[in-house]
């Protein structure tokens, strides 16, 4: 859990953390845009380069990034896997059949064994399931002795879909760097007051921007308060003994109850105290409010919403051309 | 044998100021009988941390820890059930909330015992009797523990943890949020316990008083260390409170005062209120 970046606020000071979050959000939603925008894959790798410039500029730690990157690497592997083998458009490159045989089987349970130990036993996670994937690949396509168990079956790479998976991944690699760019560098408060700013003007139709940000920080400040009580409460019924670690499934979903009950209820009390204490201090809803920090822009600002805009004209130019 | 600390550490880690180490070095001896012991300390001391060691639900993040012959280092054993533990140290949280879950207070009861695999007959007696031994008579077992009073709920969880009829009883600041009546009354009824089983009691508390006159055993802690542990009035004499932020218990305070503004000579060291009385009445006879 402590490995996931996304989402994680990082105190530093670079000059991102300098930057107004109105700034912030708009800069990383027009770059967003253009990266869709772009249609040349020479053009995508500039913007590559171009983010991890940022993440330079910003005195960002990049293997911190990378290392964060590591949970959302399954989901780019996948995307990566289902463009080539399901685009089927362009000149073939690969083109061959696969079996699938007894031997296969045992082969790939063999394989799968393997792993699972290997894992178990070494560091380098990643590096043993690609050499799981190999093994299959390799097994399917090579292995054709003994019985079959199903149809041989044609097995091809096409060009486009070796350009379309590269083009996905790059481009999620890109939203996700620019993403998380945004929130290690905002305070979730920040990050709520410049929605909050940014959206008011949608108060004439009436969309209470106010209340919104107020949901949304609230939430935020309660989600280790409610971590924590939920802690708590695991520990009392581990000593009524309900430990999760032991016992059989049966048992444990009968005790899920004796966790969910009391957490539903402590929240209840939570939000009910919260409710006192800022009515207390003269919290109505909707009226106006000052604020301790109020959000300034700086000639900061206006470079980075310069430069930002700037690569949208670009990538729609480019786009037109 | 009870449960031993042999130079027991335990760090939280947090992101703002890395390990936080709120026991350090604990080292100290409970037996599974006839001990009746107060922890006291300031709040942070780590009360509770240590507490939470006393049936496993912590582990030491060094030193090792031995409760009813079974070895509990930093690293969980699968060898070890840890229910087991539990099962013979039950530990009661200061606050009722967060155990309290079923529809009726007869049902919650049953809930630790019926984790032990008791049969459901066993156990609604075991509530019944439980029940009775917190102080609260039979028309509370079809009550909805969500309506009753702070005090009744704390009982409610106490007879929870009774139960489950546990060797050693540890309880996380029993009496706090009770009014004084309540507090003795509880306070009357753990020695009860105590007296009548002779089962190991440990109480986390505050209250000097309490401690002054119920209590043989104290272990005080200070910022982690384990600094006192012996006889009450051991610890008045010569150890000076109001260093380690504690405080000295209302006879004490009294009788000193009446010593030193009256410049009489009184034995200050009275454990209750009708002793420190008659001391104070047998000086006027003078």
């Amino acid at each position: 859990m402590k490995s996931v970046i996304i989402g994680q606020y990082i105190p530093g000071k670079g000059l991102f953390y300098k930057l107004d979050p109105r700034t912030k959000i708009i800069a990383v939603f027009l770059l967003m845009v253009s990266v869709f925008l772009f249609e040349r894959i020479e053009q995508l790798l500039i913007a590559l380069g171009v983010a991890t410039l940022l993440l330079l500029v910003g005195k960002i730690n990049i293997i911190r990034v990378i290392k964060g990157l590591k949970p959302i690497m399954i989901l780019l592997i996948f995307t990566f896997i289902f463009q080539i083998m399901l685009n089927k458009q362009g000149q073939k490159v690969v083109e061959h059949d696969m079996y699938f045989t007894l031997f296969t089987l045992l082969f790939l349970v063999i394989a799968f064994i393997l792993w699972r130990v290997m894992v178990k036993i070494t560091k380098f996670r990643f590096t043993f399931f690609f050499l799981f994937v190999i093994s299959i690949y390799l097994t399917l396509r090579y292995v054709d002795y003994g019985q079959t168990i199903i149809q041989p079956f044609n097995f091809a790479i096409y060009e486009d879909g070796i350009t379309m998976s590269i083009f996905v991944v790059i481009r999620l690699l890109i939203i996700i760097t620019l993403s998380t760019v945004l929130t290690l560098t905002t305070k979730p408060t920040d990050l709520t007051q410049g929605l909050e700013k940014l959206m008011h003007p949608l108060k004439k139709i009436g969309f209470d921007s106010e209340s919104f940000a107020l949901i949304i920080s609230i939430s935020l400040r309660y989600i280790p308060t409610i971590f924590d009580e939920a802690n708590k409460i695991m520990m009392a019924q581990a000593s009524r003994g309900a430990d999760f670690s032991e016992g059989k499934l049966k048992d444990k979903l009968r005790q899920v109850i004796s966790l969910l009950v009391p957490m539903f209820i402590i929240a209840f009390i939570r939000s009910e105290e919260l409710a006192n204490a800022m009515e207390s201090r003269n919290f109505v809803p909707g009226e106006p409010r000052t604020r301790i920090h109020e959000l300034t822009m700086s000639y900061r600002d206006t470079l980075a919403t310069l430069f930002s805009f700037s690569v949208l004209i670009l990538s729609i130019v480019l786009k037109v051309i | 044998m009870g449960i031993r600390f042999n130079q027991v550490s335990h760090g939280y880690t947090s992101f703002a100021d890395g390990l936080y180490t709120a026991i350090k070095d604990i080292s100290f001896e409970i037996s599974d009988k006839n001990e009746f012991i107060a922890l006291v300390g300031h709040t942070g001391s780590g009360k509770s941390t240590l507490a939470k060691h006393m049936n496993a639900l912590i582990f030491p993040t060094s030193g090792t820890l031995e409760i009813f012959g079974k070895t509990i280092t930093s690293k969980r054993d699968k060898k070890i059930k840890y229910n087991d533990i539990r099962k013979k140290v039950g530990l009661v949280f200061q606050f009722p909330e967060y155990q309290l879950f079923e529809e009726t207070v007869e049902k919650d009861i049953m809930f630790g015992p019926m984790n032990f695999k008791i049969s459901k007959e066993e156990a609604k007696a075991l509530a019944k009797e439980s029940l009775n031994l917190v102080g609260l008579d039979d028309s509370y077992l079809t009550r909805n523990p969500y309506n009753l009073s702070g005090g009744e709920k704390k009982r409610v969880s106490i007879a929870g943890i009774l139960a489950m009829n546990p060797d050693i009883l540890v309880l996380d600041e029993p009496t706090s949020g009770l009014d004084p009546a309540g507090r003795r009354v509880l306070m009357d009824l753990f020695k009860d316990i105590h007296d009548k089983t002779k089962k190991s009691v440990i109480i986390i508390t505050h209250d000097m008083d309490l401690v002054y006159q119920y209590f043989n055993r104290v272990l005080v802690m200070n910022e982690g260390h384990l600094i006192f542990d012996g006889d009450p009035e051991k610890l008045f004499r010569e150890k000076d409170l109001f260093k380690n932020h504690l405080d000295y218990p209302n006879t004490i305070k009294v009788l000193d005062y009446l010593n030193k503004s009256l410049g009489i000579n009184l034995d200050i060291y009275k454990r209750t209120i009708e002793e420190a009385l008659l001391e104070i009445k047998g000086a006027e006879k003078l």
